[in-house]
């Protein structure tokens, strides 16, 4: 299955390079890209083909149960211009261009410095013959690390005024899971980067893998009322739980189920929740009109004003 | 009857099979595997995990290892060309492409993601030098003193030289858009040129051009034929293998071959196997008649080795 999966989304990808990109690229002289324009056809055909899954899976779920009816869909609209944005690879590839040559440079350095850096298969030589299980190691490692930007993000004044952006949405769906401030998505990339400096990056041939989990990230953030179950609950992060941490009264420092993937890290640092009929109104009553209904454009200047706010306004208390 | 006589076909069959074939190693850059083929049966006898992102591969200069470089791994892997075992481990940081010195001394690592060079001891391999380029260093090629390397960069449009000797940068000469692979051949170098449809010839003395090659858009790695009577180049855009006269540099024939040729080795009986980037599959040509049929491996298949095994048996 996994092995279809890939050939199947590497026929495509090669079919559309060598048909259409490549010739381009050529024409253009880009020819230098050539492999990395590669790798970003198959993330913008894979983005694509898990925002067709997402909706697949969860639209009817949304229409089947939900926990509201739909009252602002001008709002949705704004999460799917940040989910196309992102999971198409626009924006990461415009981030991938721009930092290429610093990149290089970091890279540069770290080996300068005698720094091999190992991953979890140097670290534990077991894994090498079992790449499915390093891949499943590096997803709950990685949970972990995202459990604690999710912390910080609440934690932090300056941080909190970007990531506010994704907890203002009144009108939660399964699209809301992208509706991140650039600022933010390119903090996320920093603070993965530092990860992959002491465990390295995760074997990338496993997408069936990861389509799975981008499934239960955006059915996380999904209008339905769904609950895993006294265990389930406890294992995967359902529905139900991400909204309890999208609710209104979880905004800001007094956050409850930060989990993305595992609720484990919730209940190890007791910020878990698992009362499993609570259902509640989400937003940020504090949070401008502007980052509930405004545009992605109008979302993203906001954001970026109000962290500046939050910096300032502690370097003058 | 009808038993028999397959009976008798299968016999048939395997007297006409060798009893080592040939091995022939495949690199799938994206899947972070090796391919183990049988060039016989054309059948993957063999998959080894790699760590993330395999691409370049050379024999040690003894015959004795395949070096097997993984880039997003920061690792080489030293395995048995005649039976794909692995020896041993090395961590080197992010290797892309790599050769040895033909005097064997010196083992020379480009890194294309940290615009590096690196040299090393053979024997440890032990860096000795590590040199920052400028954007891309991509492939290499050794004066037969051993005394210089010649590096693409293929950011930067230029070959560099670096002296083996002082370890230090010699000169840099523009040569055309992404320049990618390059060769020595009887005092000159000969460079693929990815942003053109020509090869370029360029004299390390006087570090100009001194003509083109046409082979088809996109002109990439060049490798000259274990016999001596043939370059094979590769062009990655449209496709094709180009046969050139070592004599007189001129093209003798196209093969156009779709699925992005990229990296080219020659089993005994001379056929070429080409990766097919593109396509997930390698190619195998038979250059007297162009006639070519392809094999499926994993995703993105870059480096390619045949080892040959027949003379094993006897």
């Amino acid at each position: 299955m996994l092995d279809a999966f890939n050939r199947a989304l590497d026929d495509v990808t090669g079919w559309i390079f060598e048909a259409a990109v490549q010739p381009a690229m050529y024409a253009l002289g880009l020819m230098d890209w050539a492999d990395d324009a590669l790798q970003w056809i198959e993330f913008g055909l894979f983005g694509l083909f898990t925002i067709l899954v997402v909706y697949a899976v969860c639209r009817p779920l949304e229409a089947w149960r939900p926990v509201e009816p739909v009252t602002d869909r001008g709002a949705i609209r704004t999460d799917i211009v940040y989910t196309l944005l992102t999971r198409l690879g626009l924006l990461p590839m415009v981030a991938f261009v721009l930092l290429a040559s610093l990149q290089a440079w970091w890279a540069g350095l770290v080996a300068d410095s005698g720094f091999v850096p190992p991953t979890l298969e140097t670290l534990i030589p077991g894994l090498r013959e079992m790449p499915l299980l390093a891949f499943l190691l590096y997803v709950v490692i990685l949970d972990f690390g995202e459990y604690w930007r999710h912390r910080f993000q609440h934690m932090f004044g300056w941080w909190w005024a970007l990531h506010s952006i994704h907890h203002a949405q009144r009108q939660m769906t399964f699209w809301t899971d992208d509706r991140n401030h650039i600022l933010d998505e390119i903090i996320a990339a920093l603070w993965f980067g530092t990860l992959a400096l002491l465990i390295g990056v995760p074997p990338g041939q496993f997408p069936l893998l990861v389509l799975i989990m981008r499934l239960a990230e955006s059915l996380s953030h999904a209008n339905v009322r769904l609950s895993f179950g006294r265990l389930g609950e406890r294992l995967l992060v359902s529905p139900r739980f991400h909204r309890v941490h999208h609710g209104v009264m979880s905004a800001a420092e007094h956050g409850r189920n930060y989990a993305v993937l595992f609720p484990v890290w919730d209940w190890i640092f007791g910020t878990a929740d698992f009362r499993r009929d609570h259902y509640p109104r989400t937003g940020d009553p504090e949070a401008p009109e502007a980052l509930a209904t405004g545009g992605w454009l109008r979302q993203q200047v906001v954001g970026l004003r109000r962290m500046a706010g939050a910096i300032f306004r502690r370097g003058a208390a | 009857m009808r038993r028999l006589a397959a009976l008798l076909m299968l016999c048939l069959l395997a007297a006409a099979r060798p009893a080592a074939a040939d091995l022939v190693y495949v690199l799938n850059s994206t899947d972070a595997t090796i391919s183990i083929l049988d060039a016989f049966t054309r059948q993957e006898v063999r998959r080894i995990p790699a760590l993330r992102e395999v691409h370049h591969l050379v024999l040690s200069p003894d015959g004795r290892d395949l070096l097997i470089a993984d880039s997003g791994g920061n690792e080489i892997f030293f395995v048995d060309p005649a039976t794909g075992d692995v020896r041993r481990r090395e961590r080197i940081s992010n290797p892309y492409h790599l050769d040895f010195s033909p005097d064997g001394r010196h083992l020379v690592i480009a890194s294309l993601r940290r615009n590096q060079v690196d040299i090393y001891d053979a024997n440890g391999p032990t860096l000795l030098a590590r040199l920052r380029m400028p954007e891309k260093p991509s492939h290499m090629a050794f004066s037969p003193d051993a005394r210089v390397v010649y590096v693409t960069l293929q950011g930067s449009g230029t070959v560099a030289a670096i002296s083996l000797e002082t370890r230090q940068p010699l000169w840099e000469a523009p040569v055309g858009r992404e320049p990618a692979g390059i060769i020595w051949h009887r005092g000159r170098l000969i460079v693929g040129i990815m942003g053109s449809e020509n090869f370029v010839v360029l004299n390390p003395q006087t570090q100009q051009i001194e003509r083109t090659i046409p082979v088809g858009r996109g002109a990439h790695t060049i490798f000259p034929a274990p016999d001596g009577r043939a370059l094979w180049a590769t062009s990655r855009v449209q496709s094709r293998l180009a046969e050139i006269d070592p004599d007189t540099l001129e093209v003798r024939r196209l093969i156009e071959l779709p699925g992005g040729p990229d990296c080219i080795a020659f089993d005994p009986d001379g056929r070429i196997w080409a990766t097919l980037r593109w396509a997930g599959r390698i190619a195998r040509v038979d250059p007297r008649s162009g006639e070519f049929e392809t094999i499926r491996v994993g995703r993105s298949p870059h480096g390619i080795f045949v080892h040959p095994r027949r003379a094993e048996r006897n």
